[in-house]
């Protein structure tokens, strides 16, 4: 009642600030974790250890903006192909990929080396990460599902 | 006080112009001969580039250039040296008297078509950017000794080779002007800035 009573009540200007200043405050209450349930604790820390496995790992060729470098190493930031294939990209991370592969219409066919050494959950944690920056919200990518998707790699690639 | 705020500002403007800035450094040995100070200079080379053409000393002739040494199988530093020198191809687009000279030290692998290849993947021209191969032992001398960079074969390394992520900026009289980590960002904007204080010694 009282925020009826503040926007309505004096000039135009004043309400536009508390409107802000609302809409600040909304932002920040939907920024927080809405449950503090264990998923979104899980979801943080995957997430943080993602990035830097991410940066380690990946981001030599696709950048830390996941832009990626021309026609050589595909973008990760904005790619029909990761959402399309996420079991073939649990399985890239793992054991590379060559020949051809379309992302966004543009064809690409280089070598990118896999990191055998990754864990499962190392694995779900750069998912995680990359599943999750740029233009994708895809939520947590859960070691079990990795676990089961690498039984299935062989003669993929 | 009027005249104090003059004062003021007089010296200030006499000591800002006495901040001339300084030629970058000519790196190498200097001797003097016959009265003439000869300085170190990068030696005769011949290679071939992603057209087939043919790359001398002469191609970049009244040419500034910044040479590099990669490969293109390389998963470590290069694809961020790459990244690095699209952008200075990118930033010097409008200066025609800046060139980019990258040599693969992988010659046996990286043939005139896989650089072609290479080059057309990263979306740049032959007449800016060369991508050049020749004779192994060549490009390892030529890195070592005209350009102090690292370049070797290295078994145990594990991209098989042991190479520096340097960017170098070579004047019109091919002499080696400037140094810069290949790597990291603000290293190739200290070279861009150095590009445009460089242009300004011709002018
Ligand atoms: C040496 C460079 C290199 C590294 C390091 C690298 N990639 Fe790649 N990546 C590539 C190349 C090249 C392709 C395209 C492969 C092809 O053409 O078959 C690719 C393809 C992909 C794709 C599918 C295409 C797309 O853009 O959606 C994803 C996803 C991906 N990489 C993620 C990763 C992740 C995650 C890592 C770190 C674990 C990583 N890459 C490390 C070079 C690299």
């Amino acid at each position: 009642m009282s925020i009826v009573y503040w926007l309505t009540s004096s000039g135009l200007e004043k309400n536009m600030n508390r409107f802000l200043l609302l809409l600040f405050l909304l932002a920040i209450a939907s920024c927080s974790p809405g449950n503090s349930s264990g998923d979104s604790v899980k979801y943080q820390q995957y997430f943080v250890q993602g990035e830097q496995l991410y940066n380690t790992h990946c981001s030599n060729c696709h950048q830390k903006s996941g832009k990626g470098l021309g026609l050589l190493y595909p973008p990760l930031d904005e790619s029909d192909y990761m959402t399309n294939n996420l079991s073939s990209v649990i399985c890239l991370i793992k054991y590379g990929k060559s020949g051809e592969l379309i992302v966004n219409g543009k064809q690409y066919n280089q070598v990118m080396p896999g990191v055998p050494i990754l864990t499962d959950l190392e694995i779900a944690e750069i998912a995680t990460y990359i599943y999750n920056s740029w233009t994708h919200d895809e939520g947590l990518i859960e070691v079990a599902e990795v676990t089961k998707v690498l039984q299935q790699c062989e003669g993929e690639d | 006080m009027s005249r104090l705020i003059l004062l003021v500002i007089v010296v200030g403007l006499i000591s800002g112009c006495e901040k001339k800035v300084k030629p970058l450094p000519i790196f190498g040995q200097r001797e003097v001969v016959n009265g003439d100070t000869v300085y170190h200079h990068i030696a005769k080379y011949q290679f071939v580039d992603q057209d087939s053409a043919i790359i001398t000393n002469d191609t970049f002739k009244d040419q500034i250039y910044v040479a590099d040494f990669f490969f293109t199988s390389c998963r470590t530093i290069c694809p961020i040296m790459k990244t690095q020198m699209l952008r200075v191809y990118e930033s010097t687009a409008e200066l025609p008297d800046v060139k980019l000279l990258s040599h693969t030290i992988d010659p046996e692998y990286d043939t005139v078509a896989l650089l072609h290849d290479f080059a057309r993947k990263l979306g740049v021209s032959s007449d800016r950017w060369h991508f050049v191969t020749g004779a192994k032992d060549s490009i390892y001398k030529i890195a070592q000794t005209s350009y102090f960079a690292t370049a070797m074969e290295d078994k145990s390394e594990p991209d098989g080779f042991i190479h520096s992520g340097a960017f170098l900026l070579i004047d019109k009289q091919q002499r080696l002007r400037g140094k810069y980590d290949g790597t990291k960002e603000e290293d190739v904007n200290r070279l861009l800035v150095d590009i445009k204080r460089l242009r300004k010694e011709y002018e």
